[in-house]
């Protein structure tokens, strides 16, 4: 954020002085301006999952912190941000992107799966927010779970285009448009984890089902024209445990932050392994 | 100072330890004060518990459970044998069952007669629809990975009560009135 005000100053240097502190506040990322004395405090108190791997017999607990809204800005990432920079220090979580593109700030929030930075603070008065880190995954610490076995299983399914025969000019690999339109809803899948961890049948099997998010990969790759390996991407789906783990709970489609359908993805799946 | 990949290192090499120890006998003078110093900063990190080599990885609260599959940090999980008769072929079969069964259970009741092979072949899919059923959350509930010996005897059992169901309905068509009729009836009583 300091590299951030500064090369806001940089920009800035040319407008005039009285301006330039309101527009500088309105660009800093998790606190907005100061409230004029009129509002009122909106406060609301935030339920945080904390857990210390420096302290590891000690269990974890729910810290809480209390915010003013009229000084934090819209999402639960910048009241994050703020509790990190402001109250306590030590509180852990990922983020990058701050909207919703990189995938990192994926967290319970409430009880929904959801993206941090795509998730607005509900309005002051109503209960606490409470914020724990993905269900089912073993905690770093804090807010940040461990997404090794999840990159694994991706890395499993060779999210990558396979093909033998060279392209036709040389160059690059064609496709009709209406083969690119098969993609959409498919290719835009960030790798948030929010749907597989949301998902009964990958809360019990994990070893085993890939669950939705990678099973919606691999549907990606199996239906891209390009793509010439369909044969051996079926098989390596076509046992008890990887795909058909899915029962069709749908909770993956409910909570993908993106809008996506890893549901659909997989009946999907489902009736190309079959017919 | 114990990153990850030394804990796999030392939980995965089948070198005995007393060689170990043997080998880091004149390392340890040097290490030592460092060692005692993090211990001392760190109770996390205490040399007994690395030594134990229970603990997969040092940042984790769960002690005898994996926490990590032990593979190298970037390998892929590995892809199981296709096998169609678990997997694609299994899932047709289940969805022929259920769909199949759908007017298997009208049609007496539609047609208003009583027919002993009709109502045997609805208690025959009626009995492996269920037993797959069945199965299918002993698979999910009860894992491999987790309860070996459960998962088996759970597995036997459902075998057992599936055998004597079909018994039980097998004595019941050739012996009373059968699955249809007693439905009926007690629709009526
Ligand atoms: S399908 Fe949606 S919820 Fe699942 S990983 Fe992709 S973006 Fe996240
Ligand atoms: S910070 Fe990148 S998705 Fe939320």
């Amino acid at each position: 954020m300091a590299a951030l005000r500064a090369s806001a100053g940089r920009v800035l240097a040319s407008v005039p002085r009285a301006s330039r502190p309101t527009i500088m506040l309105a660009r800093s990322m998790a606190s907005m301006s100061e409230p004029t004395p009129s509002e009122s405090p909106k406060m609301k108190t935030f339920q945080v999952y904390r857990w210390d791997p420096a302290t590891p017999d000690a269990k974890p607990r729910m810290q809480n912190y209390t915010l003013d809204l009229n000084k934090t800005g819209p999402m639960i990432l910048d009241a994050l941000i703020r509790i990190k920079n402001e109250i306590d220090p030590t509180l852990t979580f990922r983020r990058s992107c701050r909207e919703g593109i990189c995938g990192s700030c994926a967290m319970n929030i409430d009880g929904q799966n959801n993206l941090a930075c795509l998730c607005r603070i509900p309005a002051a008065g109503a209960s606490d927010v409470k914020i724990y880190p993905l269900p089912h995954t073993f905690t770093v610490k804090d807010l940040v779970p461990d997404l090794t076995l999840f990159y694994q299983q991706y890395k499993s399914i060779k999210p990558y285009l396979q093909r033998d025969t060279p392209a036709l000019d040389g160059k690059e690999y064609l496709q009709s448009k209406a083969d690119r339109k098969k993609l959409d809803g498919l290719y835009e899948c960030i790798l948030c984890a929010c749907c597989s961890t949301s998902c009964p049948s990958y809360w019990w099997n994990s070893e085993e089902y890939l669950g939705p998010a990678v099973l919606l990969q691999s549907y990606r790759w199996l239906i891209d024209s390009r793509d010439e390996k369909k044969a051996e991407r079926k098989a390596a789906l076509d046992n008890s445990m990887s795909l058909y783990r899915c029962h069709t709970i749908l909770n993956c489609t409910r909570a993908c932050p993106k809008g996506l359908n890893p549901g659909k993805a997989i009946a999907e799946l489902k009736k190309m392994l079959s017919f | 100072m114990f990153t990850l990949k030394e804990a796999q290192l030392q939980q995965s090499t089948p070198i005995p330890l007393a060689i170990v120890a043997a080998l880091s006998v004149p390392m340890a003078s040097i290490v030592r004060p460092a060692l005692f110093r993090q211990g001392v900063l760190r109770p996390a990190f205490k040399p007994g518990i690395i030594q134990t080599g229970v603990r997969v990885a040092a940042f984790q609260t769960t002690t005898r459970k994996r926490v990590l599959p032990p593979l190298p940090l970037n390998d892929p999980v590995p892809v199981p044998e296709p096998s169609p008769s678990h997997g694609s072929y299994h899932w047709s079969f289940e969805r022929l069952l259920a769909v199949g069964l759908v007017p298997l259970t009208i049609a007496p009741f539609a047609a208003g007669s009583l027919n002993p092979i009709m109502d045997s072949i609805l208690c025959g899919t009626l009995l492996v629809h269920s037993h797959l059923g069945f199965q299918s959350m002993i698979i999910d509930y009860i894992p491999t990975k987790r309860l070996p010996t459960i998962r088996k005897l759970s597995g036997w059992a459902l075998n057992a009560a599936t055998l004597l169901v079909g018994v039980g309905l097998y004595e019941f068509e050739t012996n009373d009135v059968g699955l249809t009729e007693t439905v009926k009836r007690v629709w009526n009583a």
